[in-house]
């Protein structure tokens, strides 16, 4: 039997930011991973860290984003000065373009509805005000190496998006965890969780665990285990495809959502939303939509190649936002789940590692609680 | 509409080009593609152009290669559709065939298909081998047979395995000087090969071209040094000097060109990818495709022929080529059970008498464990994402313990090569690292494309 | 680095590689002719700089990457050349012509 203060189940980037933020506390933590048959959506991941447009409907989430994104600078040197892993974050500002003027249209009063939902809040505490839509003009006088597609209408723009490499990102909080004295297993598969006497039993196909907290951070698996100390937490997954394209000189500092060139040089093109269960396969026709759309905003990335393509698994909410939730049948037990895994890294390092180990609620959390969805 | 085949065979090496001969007997429509300019695969590589363009060449590549030019002459008086230059990137679940020619993609509907892609050298990291003048040695003889072109200047070659002694006589025979040659297995293969001498001699004429091999390279002067370890390339720009130790001393060489050879390794992205089940040959550490007694994959009409599913050789491929159209044309309904059966008959008999050999060959040949596991934490791994030895121990320590993760951590087969060039060491390296064995550690996932295709040419494939 | 063995059929072409005029040989490829006539490296490393030339000669390593006739990324150990050809590096693999 192996026993920690706190058991993180789930070594994807929200297990180890959480993880990462439980040991720079000082707790006893150890993590638990699945290993590579995973269906990771940590290591198929686009990368963008994205404040934009995000909580129509719930401004509570609009903040904590803006407050994610605002802490990744700070977050990213720290990670840098721990592990010598460069995450390659950057905040260069990021485009969601618009192809013909309807999405140009659709994309303003998109943006305008958010602004009047969060009109009761300060307008700087949910990032909207930094939010503008260029005409393709304007776009282009900020991409002065690449020349947009002519069927390019504009775009909303903010300064406060920026982009980084997932990969390394998993790569630095893992290695900050081991760092830490953290144990992490890297092989277990879990197969029950039971609740006993304040404590949790864990059981993975090879070991047992005991721990006194138990965080469910591990995606769609989170389902089955959730249920079995008295919460019901619905996610569902759904498929991104994503293509990258060989080296190329850099060419374009700022993200888009559907496209980036990373610091090594490749583009990244995604992605697609597609409801087909756990599939996380590639199928021409959506690799090919992307490559057209790709053409469309810069017709000269039609020169570079495709070397690699994947479809991954978003995880998501019924409206793909956070669920942080504690078990009240089971104190102790957590849970953790966002398809922002990313942009929220930093939160789920402190404000989230700190309601886990203290106890204390951040306010307005009450909003991310699974009850939202009860019928 | 595109248009739909009975059979595409992919890859018109030895294998590909028996195969079409045979289904077309049975009026089975055949389509080959291949990625090169024509026929040949890389044993036969250019046989056409090479004896009407090259016949010195020709001539010096002796009677094996000669034989390339009678399957090229049936192939192509067979009157058999071939595209040259078709690189297949995408085999769609509903068996669509997508490739890319003239910097286009185009598509073939298909019944069977018949993967007859064949081999390639195992990848022989050293500390050094990305710096141009350090080759594969079969390398150096598929670029004597399809450019007429040999290193320039002193050559050494290193390794162990027939394909090296052969690379060595050719180049012999070219008047190349080579310095000499640095064998990595020692007299320990010999003894673990012997029990397998009896089985092989009935097939005597491989021993026999064997010894003529080496005797050919030792009339010529040149030293063999066996045994070797710590094999190490160095130059700034390129090579300049090999490094290694030979009974327990320190030896180099000033030289020009390099030539490595461990032996041969089925090409599997392909049946990866069509998610064909693979196993593993514990001997020759490689994977290769599970296949029937007929060449079928666990994949249903999808069939392997030649090296590409067990590494045996030109004539072997040949045979099992035939057998592959045989059941292929069975299948289809062209011919019945029992003429398919009947007419494999001599071709079996081939094989068994070309496997004869196989098992000494396997024993005495393994691949070295230094090309296996590279020592020196210096050696580049991936070539194409620059990552090294102590990297990839490195990432094991970090938590990384299957290819996907190593892949995550590290970059490696990320580059253009997709992962050809460093998934067997990556695999061996992880293993080693956590004392499993490198079938345990598995291969890397194969990501579309097989080949890398652009954008535009992605965007340009018309929907159907 | 490399060298070609005396063929009495081979028609003398000519191809052009960063706009410099080569002399070739039909039937050779396109990465042999270039290391033939002196060129020492066909691309380089995009990680490190370094020089690279084929290593594999079999369409598997990569290596051997150049822009051919406006077409970029292209394996030209499997390509034969052709009179007029240009080919180049590619703007990453930016470097001396020798």
């Amino acid at each position: 039997m192996n026993t920690a203060d706190i058991l993180v189940i789930g070594g994807g980037v929200i297990g180890a930011a959480v993880a990462y933020g439980l040991a720079e506390r000082g707790a006893q933590v150890t993590l638990l991973d699945q290993g590579g048959i995973a269906p990771n959506a940590s290591r198929g991941n686009f990368g963008l860290v994205w404040v934009q447009g995000k909580g129509l409907g719930m401004p509570r989430y609009a903040q904590w984003t803006l407050e994610a994104a605002q802490t990744w600078p700070k977050f990213s040197a720290d990670l840098l000065e721990e592990t010598g892993i460069d995450v390659d974050y950057q905040q260069p500002g990021g485009f969601e373009v618009c192809l013909g003027e309807e999405e140009f249209s659709l994309r303003k009063a998109e943006l305008e509805q958010l602004r009047q939902e969060t009109a009761n809040c300060v307008a700087n505490s949910v990032g909207i005000d930094k939010c503008e839509m260029l005409n393709s003009r304007n776009m282009q006088e900020l991409i002065p190496e690449m020349r947009l597609g002519d069927f390019v209408s504009g775009a909303s723009f903010s300064t406060l998006d920026g982009h980084l490499n997932p990969l390394l990102l998993l790569s630095a909080l893992t290695a900050a965890i081991k760092k830490s004295g953290t144990s992490y297993y890297p092989d277990q598969q879990v197969e029950s969780i039971s609740f006993r006497n304040d404590c949790f039993d864990v059981q993975t196909t090879t070991e047992r665990f005991s721990a006194k907290k138990v965080v469910l951070a591990c995606g769609l698996g989170i389902k089955t285990l959730a249920s079995q100390i008295g919460l019901e937490i619905p996610i569902h997954p759904q498929r991104g495809q994503i293509l990258v394209t060989e080296r190329t000189l850099p060419l374009l500092a700022q993200p888009f959502v559907t496209l980036r060139q990373t610091v090594e040089g490749s583009f990244m093109i995604g992605a697609s939303h597609e409801d087909v269960g756990l599939d996380c396969g590639t199928t021409l026709d959506e690799i090919r939509r992307l490559a057209r759309h790709a053409v469309q905003v810069f017709p000269e990335l039609s020169k570079l190649q495709m070397v690699r393509c994947w479809g991954a698994l978003r995880i998501l909410t019924p409206d793909s936002k956070p669920i942080y939730v504690e078990s009240e049948n089971c104190p102790g037990a957590f849970v953790v789940t966002s398809h922002s895994g990313i942009t929220l890294a930093p939160l789920h390092a402190s404000r989230i590692s700190h309601w886990i180990a203290e106890g204390t609620t951040p306010e307005g959390f009450e909003q991310f609680h699974s009850r939202r969805f009860d019928a | 509409m595109k248009q739909i085949y009975d059979l595409v065979i992919i890859g018109a090496g030895a294998a590909g080009m028996a195969a079409a001969l045979e289904a077309k007997k049975y009026q089975i429509s055949v389509l080959v593609l291949d990625e090169q300019s024509e026929v040949g695969g890389q044993i036969y590589r250019s046989v056409r152009t090479t004896q009407n363009l090259r016949p010195e060449t020709y001539e010096l590549l002796g009677a094996d290669y000669q034989h390339g030019q009678t399957l090229e002459n049936a192939f192509r008086k067979a009157g058999i559709e071939f595209l040259s230059g078709a690189a297949v990137w995408q085999v769609d679940p509903d068996r669509a065939v997508h490739f890319l020619r003239n910097g286009k993609s185009l598509q073939v509907g298909v019944r069977r298909l018949l993967v007859a892609t064949g081999a390639m050298e195992r990848p022989v990291p050293i500390p050094g081998w990305t710096l141009p003048g350090v080759m594969g040695a079969a390398a150096a003889d598929v670029l004597l047979k399809s450019s007429g072109a040999v290193p320039s200047g002193r050559v050494v070659l290193s390794g162990s395995g027939p394909l090296l002694w052969l690379a060595a006589s050719r180049l012999v025979e070219a008047e190349v000087e080579i310095l000499a040659i640095l064998e990595t297995i020692n007299f320990s293969s010999y003894l673990k090969a012997l029990p397998y001498l009896p089985q092989a001699l009935r097939a005597v004429e491989y021993l026999l071209k064997g010894l003529r091999l080496k005797r050919q390279v030792s009339r010529a002067g040149i030293p063999v040094f066996s045994g070797i370890q710590n094999l190490r390339a160095e130059g700034t720009q390129r090579l300049e000097t090999v490094c290694f130790t030979h009974r327990g001393q320190s030896r180099k060489f000033e030289l020009e060109t390099l030539l490595l050879h461990e032996g041969i390794v089925p090409n599997t992205q392909l049946t990866r990818q069509l998610g064909c089940e693979h196993s593993w040959n514990k001997l020759q550490r490689y994977w290769h495709p599970l296949l029937d007694e007929w060449g079928n994959t666990s994949v249903e009409g999808v069939a392997v022929a030649g090296d590409g599913g067990i590494v045996a050789g030109a004539l072997t491929a040949e045979a099992s080529g035939h057998l592959a159209a045989l059941e292929i044309a069975c299948q289809l309904g062209a011919i019945t059970k029992n003429q398919r059966d009947s007419a494999s008959k001599s071709y079996r008999k081939a094989i068994r008498h070309h496997q004869a050999v196989r098992p000494f060959l396997e024993h005495l040949y393994p691949p070295n464990p230094e090309t296996l596991v590279p020592p020196d934490d210096a050696t580049l791994v991936c070539r194409c994402e620059e990552v090294s030895a102590a990297q990839i121990r490195q990432a094991v320590e970090w938590g990384a313990l299957d290819l996907s993760q190593m892949k995550a951590f590290t970059r490696c087969g990320m580059g253009p090569c997709q992962g050809r060039m460093c998934a067997l060491t990556v695999a061996e390296i992880v293993a080693n690292t956590q004392g499993k064995s490198a079938q345990e550690v598995g291969f890397f996932r194969g990501r579309p494309p097989l080949k890398p295709i652009t954008l535009g040419q992605l965007a340009g494939i018309a929907e159907c | 680095m490399l060298k070609r063995i005396q063929s009495s059929k081979s028609k003398k072409i000519t191809i052009f590689f960063e706009e410099k005029q080569i002399a070739a040989y039909e039937g050779e490829s396109v990465a042999a002719a270039l290391l033939c006539s002196g060129v020492k490296h066909i691309r380089t490393a995009p990680v490190s700089g370094t020089s690279r030339a084929p290593y594999c000669w079999m369409g598997v390593c990569f290596e051997c990457l150049l822009e051919i006739d406006g077409q970029p990324n292209l394996q030209s150990c499997l390509i034969p050349v052709q009179e007029g050809m240009k080919i180049r590096r590619h703007a990453l693999n930016d470097g001396d012509s020798a």
